[in-house]
C-alpha cells in the first residue's frame, strides 16, 4: 500500500551522461531488433541524424525512462521509498512532453516529485480500491533548458 | 525515411499507416529490461510471478509504448514529435516458442487517426489518437500524441 505521507515528496535530483550506445542499444530494443545497422540510422549513425536535418544523434521518443532508471537510483528503491508492494504494482499511465532535443554528451538533471496519491473505487468489487500515486519529472540539460517533463502514472490494483 | 508531410496535407479524419510488430518474446522483454533498467521480475521471472498466480511473465508496458512510438515516428519525423501520452489498458503476455497460438497474443498492432487541427505555441499542431492491441483485438494502450507540422 503507497504510503500517504510521500505525497509531495522530492527524490534526489539526479545527472545522466546520455550515450550513444546507449541511446543504440534502447532503440533496438524498442525495434525488437538485434544490430545498430536494423533500426532508424537517425538513433545510430551521425551522419545520417545531420543530414536529415538533426543537430547530432537523437534518442527514440521513449528514451526519457532509461535516464530515469539509469540516472537515478534505480526502479526499485523508488518503489521501496514509496512503499509500493510490487505484486500490486501496475503502469497505469506515462506521458511525455518534448521540449528541446537531446544528443549523445548531453547531461540530463532529473527532478522527480510525487504530484498526486489517490484512491478510486473498484468498479467489479465496491468497497475494494485501486491507488494510484503520479510522478513527475522535470529534465534540464548542462545549459539550463528544459528538454523533456515526463508524467508517470503507478497503480496499485 | 518518412516522406516529407505537411499541416495542410493532413485532414482530421486521416489514418496513420497500420503498424504491426514483431510477436514479442522473452528475448526482447529482456532486451528491453537491459536497455531502459526496469528490472522489476515481473518482467522474466517467472518464479516470481507464480507467487502472484499468474502463468507468465508479461512485457512491460513501456516496450509496447515504445513499440507504439516506433510506429508513431515511423509515419510522422521525430523533431516535430512535441506530446506524447497514453494510458496502458491490459498486459501483454510474450509468445510462447513452444506454441505457436500464442503468436497473436503478442504481436501488436498499432493504429491511429488524426482528430485535430490546431495552433499552439506558433506552430501548426495536428493531434491523433492512438491505439495498440494485439493481433485477437485486445487493447493494450490508448492515447495520444501532438506533432508540429511544417
Amino acid at each position: 500500500m503507497a504510503d500517504k505521507t510521500k505525497l509531495g515528496m522530492e527524490f534526489p535530483p539526479y545527472a545522466y551522461v546520455v550515450e550513444k550506445g546507449k541511446i543504440a542499444e534502447f532503440a533496438m530494443a524498442v525495434s525488437q531488433k538485434e544490430s545498430k545497422g536494423q533500426v532508424k540510422p537517425i538513433y545510430v549513425d551521425s551522419e545520417a541524424a545531420k543530414a536529415a536535418g538533426y543537430g547530432d544523434i537523437i534518442p527514440s521518443p521513449t528514451f526519457e525512462t532509461c535516464f530515469a532508471l539509469w540516472g537515478s537510483e534505480g526502479l526499485m528503491p523508488m518503489l521501496q521509498a514509496l512503499g509500493i508492494n510490487l505484486g500490486r504494482l501496475l503502469h497505469g499511465e506515462e506521458e511525455f512532453e518534448y521540449l528541446a532535443p537531446i544528443h549523445p554528451g548531453d547531461t540530463m538533471h532529473g527532478r522527480t516529485r510525487v504530484v498526486d496519491m489517490y484512491d478510486k473505487e473498484k468498479k467489479d468489487k465496491p468497497g475494494k480500491v485501486m491507488e494510484f500515486t503520479v510522478i513527475e519529472t522535470e529534465v534540464t540539460n548542462q545549459r539550463g533548458e528544459p528538454v523533456i517533463r515526463a508524467r508517470t502514472t503507478l497503480v496499485e490494483r | 525515411m518518412t516522406k516529407a508531410m505537411t499541416f495542410d496535407s493532413i485532414n482530421v479524419g486521416d489514418a496513420m499507416p497500420t503498424f504491426t510488430s514483431d510477436p514479442v518474446t522473452r528475448t526482447h522483454i529482456v532486451r528491453y529490461a537491459g536497455a531502459s533498467g526496469d528490472f522489476n521480475p515481473l518482467h522474466h521471472d517467472e518464479t516470481f510471478v507464480k507467487l502472484f498466480g499468474m502463468p507468465r511473465i508479461i512485457s512491460h508496458g513501456m516496450l509496447i509504448m515504445g513499440i507504439t512510438g516506433r510506429a508513431v515516428t515511423d509515419w510522422i519525423d521525430d523533431k516535430h514529435l512535441r506530446k506524447f501520452g497514453v494510458r496502458f489498458s491490459g498486459m501483454t503476455e510474450p509468445m510462447d516458442l513452444d506454441d505457436p497460438n500464442s503468436r497473436a497474443r503478442a504481436t501488436i498492432v498499432v493504429t491511429g487517426k488524426v482528430v485535430e487541427k490546431f495552433e499552439e505555441a506558433g506552430e501548426k499542431r495536428i493531434r491523433c489518437e492512438i491505439q495498440a492491441a494485439d493481433a485477437l483485438g485486445a487493447v493494450k494502450i490508448t492515447g495520444s500524441f501532438v506533432a508540429a507540422l511544417p
